[in-house]
This record gives structure tokens, C-alpha cells and sequence, in this order.
């Protein structure tokens, strides 16, 4: 038994000894090892506090934005790869997933294909009469969507990293002629608009955020009102009253600038979303009117900033 | 730890967050949503103790931040707190335990998700606790699934300390 006699032998010169320990010695290693477990732990929560101070209060600029931006920069190819070795996998579940809903899907685009086949038509005789009623008027307006406006298109290469967040980053950013305010759109309508750019990332806030507001118009109804998170990934369109007619079903588009001095970020219709539902309360002052976005807001993919081709 | 050790613990952390902001976070199921990021500093915490759990932590919460261009040193505060904690309790009455990794994961989710309604909270930003309470239990779960392939990958490349490098323990003596 090596072992055994080893640990004897050990224990007897211990207690054999006649040197006495001060209480502090007794474990030494312990103490300082604590000591600086303790210490890391605290620098790195006042560095990480100080980091937040820092960038909370200067969100868009400053020597720490600037930093982030070429940070952002430096991971932008590593986030491209990891999307695209991963996109066979989001390919193959999307397909299944398709192919599950298919059937009733394609029972609702149907039923959605003869609205919108009855709206073009309707839409082909006013956009014969447009351009003469406007030039018998001397109908001055403003870049219109989406002649008025370049595309710049792009790719999403981050998404929202929190239960709370609501912000995208774009692989595109000052050096695209990106700038914050700037509008961001799918194929398929609306998703929100830039509120940190870079030289080659931006930071797009969705229409989901809390602190998004965008003011729209109900265009079958012609009602206006203001867009604003709702629950979940829905919408709501807010500051409608009550002896407004808003149906379901009706298209809300971006309501554009109303007043010259007050220019608004978005031009005058984007396809927002489809009314989903209009309630209404004895005790409220507007309808409750809950939107469906039409892009699909938690699987964003290819997008486009819009730039003005000429700017005000 | 050797300083191999650090750069393939660095380099693990790295290639999670990345995957993280980039492919998972697309992944949702019932309202939740995988964290390998955060499996990935809990399997590494377990085995390497507090300091490089909350090394690890500060430095994947950086990345995270820097990636989606959120608040810096938003995420590096919880998850900091999380890996030190974890690191802790592999240090001490989690070593040895076959259920340590799945044990840790499920409490560092809950944690981890209500440390951000916290921190949001008071930053003053919103942060309704009632979406994240519905997406906890399947987050919990999508978490559980990744917790043995991740643990036994980091395990793999991390060896796990002896009992003589846990030089910081009490042990008892014959």
C-alpha cells in the first residue's frame, strides 16, 4: 500500500511538527485563489457597466460606436458564412414545412388572387386618369414610392438577440448611401427603418419594436392613422376613431409626408399590412384595429434601403 | 489551464455566438428559441471553473453585442454573472454529477432570460416579462436537446481538470 504509507507518513509530519501556524495560513492557496476570483468577477462587471454607460447614452456616435462599427465590420464575413452553410438545412425545413401547409395555403392565395385581380383592374382606369388629372391641377408632390427611390438591396446577417430585441443588422451602411431614417423594405412590404448605420452594416429597428410608430392610411377606406407594435408580431393601427369605417381585410399602406415642414421618413405607400381584425369599447376613444404585417417579420432575408435619387 | 486550452475555449465561444446571431435565432418553435451561445459557456464553465466561465461570458456577450450592434455590454453583464456561477458550481458540488450540464442549463436559461427582463428593465426599455414566461419551458426544452452533443463536444476538445487542479477546494483527507 504505497499510497496509504505515503499519506501516513505525510499526516504524521504534520502533526509531528512543533511549528505552530497563524490561523491566516492555513489555507493559503485558498485565500488567494478566492481573493482573485473575486476580483475578475468585479472588473469584469464595472467593465461591462461601463461599457452599457457608455454606450447607452451614445448610441449612434462616439469613439465606442465607432469601435462597434469596425467590430461589426470585422464579423460581417463570419456571419455571411455561417448563413450560407446553413441554408441547405433552413431550405430543406422550409420545404417540409411548405409542404404541410400547402394545401390550405394554396386555398387562401387563391381567394386573395381574385381580390387583388378585382383591385388591378380598378387601379388600371385611376392610373390612366392620374397623370392628366395632375397635370390639369398643377399637382406638385413629393419622390414617390418606388420610382422616386434607388434600392439598395442587401441581406440580413444578424438577427434580434433577445426576447426584447427588435432590430436587425443589414450587410449594408454609409458607404451604400445608407443613413439613419432610412426606410428598409421587403418584396413583399414595410419592415422598418435605420437607426444605427456604419460604414458597411446598419442596424435596422422592426416595426414590432415599442418604440416604433409609423404613420399609415387605411387605402381602401382612406382613414388615417399611426402603426404601432401590437402583440407579438403583430400590428396595430392606432389613433383611429370610432366612427371611422375600417373593415377587415382592408390594405394599409405608409402614409407619406402630409406637411412640407414636417417631412416624414416614409414615402407615400408602402404596402404595410392586411386589417386583421377591428374591435371597439364603450371606454376607448379609437377602434382597436389589429394588422397583420405583410412581410414576414421573424424571417427577414433579402431586403432593400430605400435612397431618394434626389434628395430634399 | 494551458494556453491552448484558452484559444480553444476562445475559438468554441467564437463559432457559438456566431451561429447564434446568425442561424439560431431564426429557429423558432412555441415562441422559443435555442441558445447555443449559451450551452456552450455552461459546458465550458463546468469545466473550467468560474474565472473562465465569467471570462468566457464577458467576452461571448461582447461579440453578441458587436454582432447585432445592440447595447455593448448589455448581454457581457448576464452572461458574465451566468458563466461565473456555473463555473462555481462545477467547481464545486456540480464535478462529478452526470446530470450537472442538464441541471445547469435549465436553471441558467430561466435565469439568463429573466436577468435580461431585469436589465431591460431597468435601462428602461421594454421589457414585458409575459412573452418570455411563454417561450421559457420550450426554450428550456430546445436547450436540453443541444446540452449532450454540446457538453460532449467541449468535452472532448476541453479535458476535464483533475481533481488535484481544483486546488481551490476542500478536501477531506483519509
Amino acid at each position: 500500500m504505497p499510497v496509504a504509507s505515503r499519506d501516513r507518513t505525510a499526516r504524521v509530519a504534520v502533526l509531528g511538527s512543533s511549528v505552530r501556524r497563524s490561523r491566516n495560513d492555513r489555507f493559503p492557496s485558498r485565500g488567494k485563489s478566492t481573493l482573485v476570483r473575486r476580483v475578475v468577477l468585479t472588473t469584469l462587471i464595472l467593465v461591462a457597466l461601463g461599457l452599457l454607460t457608455i454606450s447607452f447614452r451614445s448610441p449612434t456616435s462616439g469613439a465606442l460606436h465607432d469601435v462597434q462599427g469596425y467590430g461589426a465590420s470585422a464579423l460581417r464575413p463570419f456571419q455571411v458564412a455561417a448563413q450560407r452553410v446553413a441554408r441547405p438545412f433552413q431550405d430543406v425545413y422550409g420545404y417540409f414545412s411548405g409542404l404541410a401547409n400547402a394545401k390550405s395555403e394554396n386555398k387562401k392565395l387563391r381567394r386573395e388572387l381574385q381580390e387583388w385581380q378585382a383591385i388591378a383592374n380598378a387601379n388600371v382606369a385611376a392610373a390612366r386618369q392620374s397623370p392628366e388629372l395632375k397635370r390639369l391641377l398643377h399637382y406638385e408632390e413629393g419622390a414617390t414610392y418606388p420610382t422616386g427611390y434607388r434600392p439598395v438591396n442587401t441581406t440580413v446577417i444578424s438577427y434580434p438577440s433577445g426576447p426584447f430585441a427588435q432590430q436587425v443588422t443589414i450587410g449594408a451602411g454609409s458607404h451604400s448611401g445608407i443613413h439613419v431614417g432610412t426606410p428598409v423594405v421587403t418584396a413583399d412590404g414595410l419592415i422598418g427603418r435605420v437607426t444605427n448605420v456604419f460604414n458597411s452594416t446598419a442596424q435596422v429597428t422592426l416595426l414590432t419594436d415599442a418604440n416604433s410608430a409609423v404613420p399609415a392610411r387605411d387605402v381602401t377606406h382612406s382613414v388615417a392613422g399611426l402603426i404601432r407594435h401590437g402583440q407579438g408580431s403583430s400590428l396595430i393601427l392606432d389613433l383611429v376613431s370610432k366612427q371611422l369605417p375600417v373593415k377587415k381585410g382592408d390594405i394599409v399602406v405608409t402614409q407619406g409626408t402630409v406637411d412640407r415642414r414636417y417631412p416624414d421618413l416614409y414615402p407615400y405607400g408602402i404596402a404595410i399590412g392586411r386589417v386583421q381584425s377591428v374591435g371597439t369599447s364603450d371606454i376607448a376613444s379609437y377602434l382597436s384595429i389589429q394588422v397583420t404585417p405583410f412581410a414576414q417579420l421573424d424571417s427577414l432575408d433579402a431586403v432593400a434601403a430605400l435612397i431618394p435619387k434626389h434628395p430634399r | 489551464m494551458s494556453a491552448f486550452d484558452v484559444v480553444k475555449a476562445a475559438v468554441l465561444l467564437f463559432v457559438a455566438a456566431i451561429l447564434q446571431v446568425s442561424v439560431f435565432t431564426q429557429v423558432h418553435v412555441l415562441g422559443g428559441v435555442p441558445d447555443i451561445l449559451l450551452v456552450t459557456l455552461v459546458s465550458i464553465a463546468l469545466l473550467r471553473g468560474s474565472i473562465v466561465g465569467a471570462l468566457g461570458g464577458f467576452f461571448a456577450g461582447l461579440l453578441v453585442d458587436t454582432a447585432t450592434l445592440g447595447t455593448l455590454g448589455l448581454t457581457s453583464l448576464v452572461l458574465t454573472i451566468a458563466g461565473y456561477w456555473i463555473g462555481r458550481y462545477g467547481e464545486t458540488t456540480g464535478r462529478d454529477r452526470a446530470h450537472a450540464p442538464f441541471t445547469s442549463v435549465a436553471v441558467v436559461t430561466f435565469l439568463y432570460l429573466f436577468g435580461l427582463v431585469i436589465v431591460h428593465f431597468v435601462l428602461g426599455e421594454n421589457a414585458p416579462a409575459g412573452p418570455v414566461a411563454r417561450g421559457l419551458l420550450p426554450e428550456i426544452g430546445m436547450n436540453l436537446l443541444l446540452t449532450a452533443p454540446v457538453y460532449a463536444l467541449v468535452r472532448r476538445l476541453l479535458r476535464p481538470l483533475d481533481r488535484t487542479d481544483y486546488a481551490t477546494e476542500v478536501q477531506l483527507l483519509g
